[in-house]
């Protein structure tokens, strides 16, 4: 082995990292000037550096031999605390690419426009239930208020009452009712019909038909005025009613 | 390591999952003592983070590894007041040629390869890495001649070399 060969041999015991201080300094400076003792130090060098990574495999998970998460996050606190603050803008601008944004838009117009047309859909029907109900509430609003003034009338003291078999017709004013409160029920397909004779008219004109109820309560109220009648009538009539009286009326009274 | 100079806190933890393996096994290796080697890999890590500017170039697994090795000795020369040799942890060597080895090295076929070399040259190789005793001192310690451990060192770490080749271009 010559001086150089023992010179290499050097090296690699620098490579290595166990060369003393005073040779290590000789060993640089030669290396400064020996390109192939720089050469065999670059050779070598990856070995040491695999020496040092052999370490790595005596850290095993399985045997507990591994740096605990307490360490880390003991690392990792100390270096949040100085970290250079993060600007938020940044990372949505990573994620979102033009093409995705827009395609975001896209949808959340198309989203919206849907979204409308059933909002607007939505509004038309709820408006025309509302329009319906409010229809409906003044019918019913209509017929609480003449049941309420009919009761009123039926019970009035100063009403005219004209006595009946089963019960009466009541006059209050214009207003004319027949109020019956034992009336029976009429053979299987026919209905009781009331009749109304215009004053100076010849010929009854038909009203309403009604059937009692179980009781034997009926209330009809005659539409026309009672000042423009002459009398009032009741028949037993085929189901639907008939243009003229097919029976001889259950009674007549005479309003005049 | 350019995003950590940047104070990048995110980029840091990526390097510390990376590494801290490697730190804390080398650390582990040269005290024998996890609590020792805990403190040694939070040292090394919180002086990355400290001074990123002390990372040149090159393989920066192969710098930490010094980095590593250095810190280690220290404490475990704190302990015995023994004096003896460090890795420079600057090198310079072929960077490009480096950085390829190490990303490619795989620890357990690493340590594997190092337990295929004679004994005789693995023992001084270990000793000198991890003992961090000067060759004069593994000579003295292993009874054999100071010339025939320095070629000893070298032919083992061309053989590692040579081994490793059929892995990864050494």
């Amino acid at each position: 082995m010559n001086a150089h060969d023992e010179l290499l041999d050097l090296v690699a015991v620098y490579a290595l990292g166990a060369l003393p201080a005073q040779d290590a300094a000789h060993v640089r400076e030669h290396m400064a000037i020996c390109p192939e003792c720089s050469r065999e130090y670059a050779r070598l060098q990856p070995a040491v550096d695999a020496v040092a990574r052999s370490a790595e495999a005596c850290t095993d998970p399985r045997n507990g031999a591994v740096p605990s998460e307490l360490l880390k996050a003991r690392i990792m606190k100390t270096v949040r605390a100085e970290a250079a603050p993060r600007p938020a803008s940044a990372k949505s601008r990573t994620l979102w690419p033009a093409y995705a944004v827009a395609a975001a838009a896209m949808l959340i117009a198309m989203f919206a426009t849907v979204l409308s047309m059933m909002m607007q859909s939505d509004l038309r029907q709820s408006r025309e239930e509302v329009s319906s109900l409010t229809h409906q509430l003044a019918g019913e609003k209509k017929y609480e208020a003449a049941q309420r003034i009919m009761i009123a009338d039926l019970m009035s003291t100063d009403a005219k009452r004209y006595p009946v078999s089963d019960g009466e017709v009541v006059r209050k004013g214009e207003r004319l009712y027949i109020a019956m409160h034992t009336m029976p029920m009429p053979p299987k397909g026919r209905v009781y019909q009331s009749w109304t004779l215009a004053a100076g008219a010849k010929a009854m004109t038909p009203g309403p038909t009604f059937m009692p109820d179980k009781a034997g309560i009926a209330i009809v109220h005659v539409p026309q005025s009672a000042a423009t009648l002459a009398a009032v009538a009741v028949s037993v009539e085929p189901e639907g009613g008939s243009k003229s009286p097919t029976s001889k009326p259950e009674f007549v009274v005479k309003l005049i | 390591m350019e995003r950590v100079r940047e104070r990048d806190a995110a980029a840091f933890e990526g390097l510390y999952d990376a590494y801290h393996r490697l730190v804390y096994g080398i650390a582990l290796r040269v005290l024998a003592d996890t609590a020792a080697a805990e403190d040694v890999t939070q040292a090394v890590f919180l002086k990355l983070w400290s001074s990123p500017q002390s990372y040149v170039r090159g393989n920066f697994g192969g710098w930490i590894s010094r980095v590593t090795r250095n810190r280690a000795l220290d404490v475990l020369r704190g302990r015995t007041a023994h004096s003896g040799a460090e890795l420079p942890e600057a090198v310079a060597v072929d960077g490009a040629m480096e950085e390829a080895v190490l990303a490619n090295l795989d620890a357990v076929e690493v340590r594997a390869a190092l337990r295929r070399l004679p004994e005789d040259q693995r023992e001084p190789i270990e000793l000198g890495f991890f003992s961090g005793i000067t060759h004069q001192e593994i000579a003295a310690r292993t009874g054999t001649p100071l010339g025939t451990i320095k070629t000893r060192i070298r032919s083992g770490l061309r053989k590692l070399r040579a081994d490793l080749r059929g892995t990864v271009a050494l």
